[in-house]
């Protein structure tokens, strides 16, 4: 049976047009269906700490059914960690940290990516080859030399220099500006060269500022790490007033040890702000961890 | 680009190549020297040969250590697969769909100790999991889950999945991204289903991501501390259940200042590090190759 063509459009017409904006309402609400579904599991251990930590003195911690929403909401288990703990000096000590690591390590790392990436000189690949081996090493394995280095040598223990210098040198952030820097063309280097610019001018005022986003990704992953950095600062510290927010939340929970609503009131006070930062640093997270691998 | 002569590129290089040396090269000659010495951080070391690495073979908590650091390699296939789902569920246009990529990124950025003890709640006995499973009727009673030895891990390996799937996942995003539409039109052309498109289209394409993300999050799960330093209040669990190989490093260079025994078992760590180095850049020659 051969059928006209202006026939076959109209049965396939038929056919699809009522059908075809049904199913896809149908398979858009499914995927929001998964899409909250996996929003709830990400998200229930934060909600519940929240709600949590506003629950008063009669309001259950365990029961079933759970037990969501405080009946008697209070803000008194957040006012007990504020009375007990120097919460404000944990705030302040880990915003100067975590500024200074990111600025000054931005600084070390991409003076020290132009000459890999720009520049021909003798040594370069083994140098290069140097940084990137100490990739590989773990962190952990560094930590009794510097260790004896911070009591025996340095004299920084418990102060926040000791959680600064030794994070300043990250070899992952050098190779990742040296990816940034490697696709600037040579001609404008060559061109600023020409003009009597001298490299240290050139780095500053024609590499930096189109590396930026890659700056920005590198700069937001230092602060975020250095933030939440916990096992070298809790060797370090042991003046309450001198701790950043994770060794102190550590404490905290030494401290509350069964006082979950406080213990809440803690971990919510701490995770605040670094969501906040992140909100707003979103789209940046995002582009450095895609760059990450391309390289 | 000509050899310079001049001093400029080494003078770049100071800052870093200093700090390097000081917080990371010299550490790492020092703790193989400490290896071979009894050493108490207090006091100088004391050279005794090879006695800490024939006390290490000796030592059940270290290979239970070991072996409970091997088995926490498991969250790397577990991590790959669920990020790879999770990023073809997020790649489509739907409204409001960033507003899910970035809730999915939270247990990233919100540090491994406050994770680390809401999730210790969690599995409290008054914890939420016990009045779920008693509300579904699954549990009578509730059960203290991180004094159960054979739950320890298998919670921290969770906890790892759980935070990583989100940031992993977006990685993979960016890399789906970049495959060619182009070859999901031939796929569909040649009969693929969707399941089918996604494995013969989605997973070659992303073989760079596979392997970044496997050797971050392996490297990742060697070294994992925190979350057993929260979940076990610092004990490391009843019978040492949730003790890794950098908790035993910690518990004996920092807590029973055994800092030569402790650097023998680092110079352990490092070595298992290097081998799956060497591992992961043989995969990585491989794809080379296959370019």
């Amino acid at each position: 049976m051969v059928a006209r063509p202006a026939e076959l459009a109209v049965q396939a017409a038929a056919r699809s047009r009522p059908a075809r904006p049904k199913r896809r309402i149908l398979e858009t609400a499914a995927w929001y269906a998964i899409l909250l579904w996996i929003g709830a599991v990400t998200v229930l251990p934060f909600a519940w700490m929240l709600l949590t930590s506003l629950k008063g003195p009669e309001d259950p911690i365990f029961s079933v059914p759970p037990q969501f929403l405080p009946a008697h909401p209070t803000l008194d288990n957040y006012a007990r960690v504020l009375d007990t703990l120097p919460v404000l000096s944990f705030f302040r000590n880990s915003i100067i940290v975590s500024v200074a690591v990111t600025v000054l390590s931005v600084l070390v790392t991409s003076l020290a990516a132009y000459p890999l990436a720009k520049m021909r000189f003798r040594g370069r690949d083994l140098i290069f080859y140097l940084l990137l081996g100490t990739l590989i090493v773990p962190v952990q394995l560094t930590y009794i030399p510097s260790f004896v280095l911070a009591v025996n040598v340095f004299h920084y223990d418990d102060t926040l220099f000791a959680l600064i210098f030794p994070n300043l040198a990250s070899a992952f952030n050098i190779f990742l500006l040296r990816q940034a820097f490697k696709a600037v063309p040579n001609d404008l280097i060559e061109a600023a060269r020409i003009d009597g610019a001298r490299e240290i001018r050139i780095w500053w005022s024609v590499l930096l500022p189109i590396v930026r986003p890659s700056l920005a990704a590198v700069a937001i992953f230092t602060f975020v790490t250095s933030w939440n950095d916990f096992l070298w600062p809790s060797l370090m510290l042991n003046t309450r007033e001198g701790m950043t927010l994770p060794v102190g939340l550590a404490a905290l929970q030494g401290l509350f040890s069964s006082d979950f609503r406080s213990i809440a009131a803690g971990v919510t006070m701490t995770i605040v702000p670094i969501l906040i930062f992140f909100v707003a640093f979103q789209r940046q997270f995002v582009r450095g961890l895609a760059g990450a691998v391309k390289g | 680009m000509t050899t310079t002569r001049s001093l400029t590129p080494y003078l770049f290089l100071v800052p870093a190549v200093l700090l390097i040396g000081v917080f990371v090269l010299y550490p790492i000659v020092s703790v193989v020297y400490y290896s071979f010495t009894d050493y108490d951080i207090s006091t100088p070391p004391v050279w005794v040969g090879l006695e800490n690495y024939q006390q290490l073979l000796g030592d059940d908590t270290f290979w239970l250590a070991l072996s409970h650091s091997i088995v926490y390699l498991l969250v790397t296939p577990i991590l790959i697969v669920l990020s790879i789902g999770l990023a073809i569920i997020v790649n489509r246009r739907l409204r409001g769909i960033h507003v899910f990529r970035a809730l999915y990124y939270i247990p990233a950025v919100s540090g491994s100790i406050a994770i680390g003890i809401s999730w210790r709640w969690l599995f409290d006995t008054n914890g939420l999991i016990n009045s779920f499973l008693i509300s579904l009727g699954i549990l009578d009673q509730p059960i203290q889950w991180l004094s159960e030895p054979a739950a320890v891990l298998p919670i921290a390996m969770l906890l790892t999945i759980w935070a990583g799937v989100g940031y992993y996942s977006v990685i993979f995003l960016a890399g789906l991204q970049n495959i060619s539409e182009d070859l999901y039109d031939a796929a569909r052309i040649d009969g693929c289903s969707d399941v089918q498109k996604h494995r013969h289209v989605s997973v070659p394409g992303l073989r760079p991501q596979i392997v970044f993300v496997a050797v971050i999050s392996s490297l990742a799960a060697l070294k994992v501390f925190d979350e057993i330093y929260v979940l076990t209040n610092k004990t490391g669990g009843i019978l040492d259940s949730g003790t890794t190989i950098v908790f035993y490093l910690w518990e004996q260079a920092f807590r029973l200042t055994h800092a030569g025994y402790a650097s023998a078992i680092a110079i352990v760590l490092l070595a298992i590090t290097l081998v799956f180095s060497v591992v992961n850049i043989r995969l990585l020659d491989r794809r080379a190759e296959a370019d």
